[in-house]
């Protein structure tokens, strides 16, 4: 997947925070931009943002993550700082096949962070520990 | 700060070099180190000792087993060592790949320690972890490997942040990993490709450092490469009688006499038509 498509990506992620933040919506055109640009799972992202599935996890020591809970109730930790997401869709539509940017869940952090509508929650430095190393995610 | 293996490359280069290693400003320093398990072994270490004695910086390197023996000595290499500032080099034993995940998912536990957190994370041998992780030997799942690269990758953005929050003004944490690819004969028939593997850790290293090996006899071309936006460059390197390793620049009209054509092919493949040397 080139660079170009990720700068638009990242673009379109800017111009949605900017609009969100004035009108509280979100207009046709982005709508239309956002299911050319990421596809089918635009929609489903779009769904789990609706449900308030996205927790932005934080410790003391400032390090944050996104948990963002799955239609089958599984947790799925992405980093903030790339992309990265433990479940099969991103495996093999991102990974194997280079299909899409993102799976439907990293898409989904990623529109509640613009929007401003990721739950909060505090966490302690050793629970990060775990978040992040992948334990809570094997034991759910 | 400059690139550490461009340091390293300078700081043993035979004669003076007039060339530098320049990345795009854009471009992140996180690295991946291709060859052989020895060479690479090497070449991570003289990045480790580079970086504690000549920039002053905390490196954490994480390997499998201790070294026992290195082609490179570090004596000859370096003929004025002092033994104390290698103190700045931690080396971390772990010996699976879930240990390796839960000891970089706790780094970040050191923000909240009085000394600073290290600055160069190096691991030592990526693929020794997956052949022996749970799923068994590279199986059909890429999320391992993803994994372990996307946590290095989100430790060091956090690390950095952390580093230039502080007045020590050395605000970069870098990550160099270190990965042999089985050849095509010799992989397990249901082991992932090693260039679909490449493809997943380019996403979060993308520095790349191939080294391969020329005639056999002690001479490596090595080449440093960037995809966004396309950048090659050639480095000859050499392991002379007594040990010491040392680099000098490839420029165009030598670049022709290479042993294996195919992998600087591949490179320049990589890095599109606009390769710069």
């Amino acid at each position: 997947m080139g660079s170009s498509l990720l700068s638009v990506a990242e673009q379109l992620l800017r111009d949605l925070q900017r609009t969100y933040s004035e009108t509280k919506q979100i207009p046709d055109d982005l709508l239309i931009a956002l299911r050319f640009v990421f596809g089918p799972c635009a929609l489903q992202a779009l769904d789990l943002v609706d449900q308030r599935s996205v927790t932005c996890v934080s410790s003391p020591s400032g390090r944050n993550a996104f948990q963002v809970l799955g239609g089958s109730g599984r947790l799925y930790t992405c980093f903030t700082s790339c992309h990265y997401c433990p479940c099969p869709a991103f495996s093999f539509t991102v990974l194997r096949r280079n299909e899409s940017l993102m799976c439907k869940h990293l898409l989904a952090a990623c529109l509640s962070q613009a929007m401003g509508l990721c739950q909060q929650e505090q966490v302690s430095d050793q629970q990060m520990t775990h978040i992040l190393s992948g334990q809570t995610e094997a034991s759910t | 700060m400059a690139d550490i293996l461009g340091v390293v490359f300078r700081r043993f280069a035979s004669g003076t070099v007039t060339t530098d290693v320049i990345f795009p400003a854009e471009a992140e320093g996180n690295t991946l180190v291709l060859g052989d398990v020895n060479i690479s072994r090497s070449v991570l270490f003289l990045a480790a000792v580079t970086a504690a004695t000549d920039l002053g910086l905390k490196v954490l390197f994480f390997t499998q087993t201790p070294f026992q023996s290195l082609p490179v000595s570090l004596r000859a290499s370096l003929p004025g060592l002092k033994l104390e500032t290698l103190k700045n080099v931690k080396f971390v034993y772990v010996k699976t790949l879930e240990e390796l995940a839960e000891d970089l998912a706790s780094l970040h536990e050191l923000a909240s320690e009085a000394a600073s957190p290290p600055s160069l994370i190096i691991l030592d041998g990526l693929d020794h972890y997956l052949h022996g992780s749970r799923g068994g030997p590279l199986q059909d799942d890429l999320s391992p490997v993803a994994h372990v690269a996307a946590l290095l990758h989100d430790t060091a953005a956090f690390l950095s942040q952390i580093l230039q929050s502080r007045a020590d003004g050395q605000g970069l944490c870098r990550v160099m990993v270190s990965f042999q690819s089985e050849d095509e004969g010799s992989r397990d028939s249901e082991a992932l490709a090693p260039e679909l593997l490449l493809s997943v850790l380019d996403r979060y290293l993308q520095v790349r450092c191939t080294l391969e090996e020329v005639k056999h006899d002690g001479e490596w071309r090595v080449y440093l490469s960037v995809m966004c936006p396309a950048l090659v460059q050639q480095w000859h390197m050499v392991l002379r009688a007594g040990g010491a390793l040392e680099f000098r620049p490839v420029f165009g009209g030598e670049q022709q006499i290479l042993e294996q054509p195919e992998k600087s092919k591949q490179e320049n493949e990589r890095c599109g038509d606009n390769c710069s040397y």
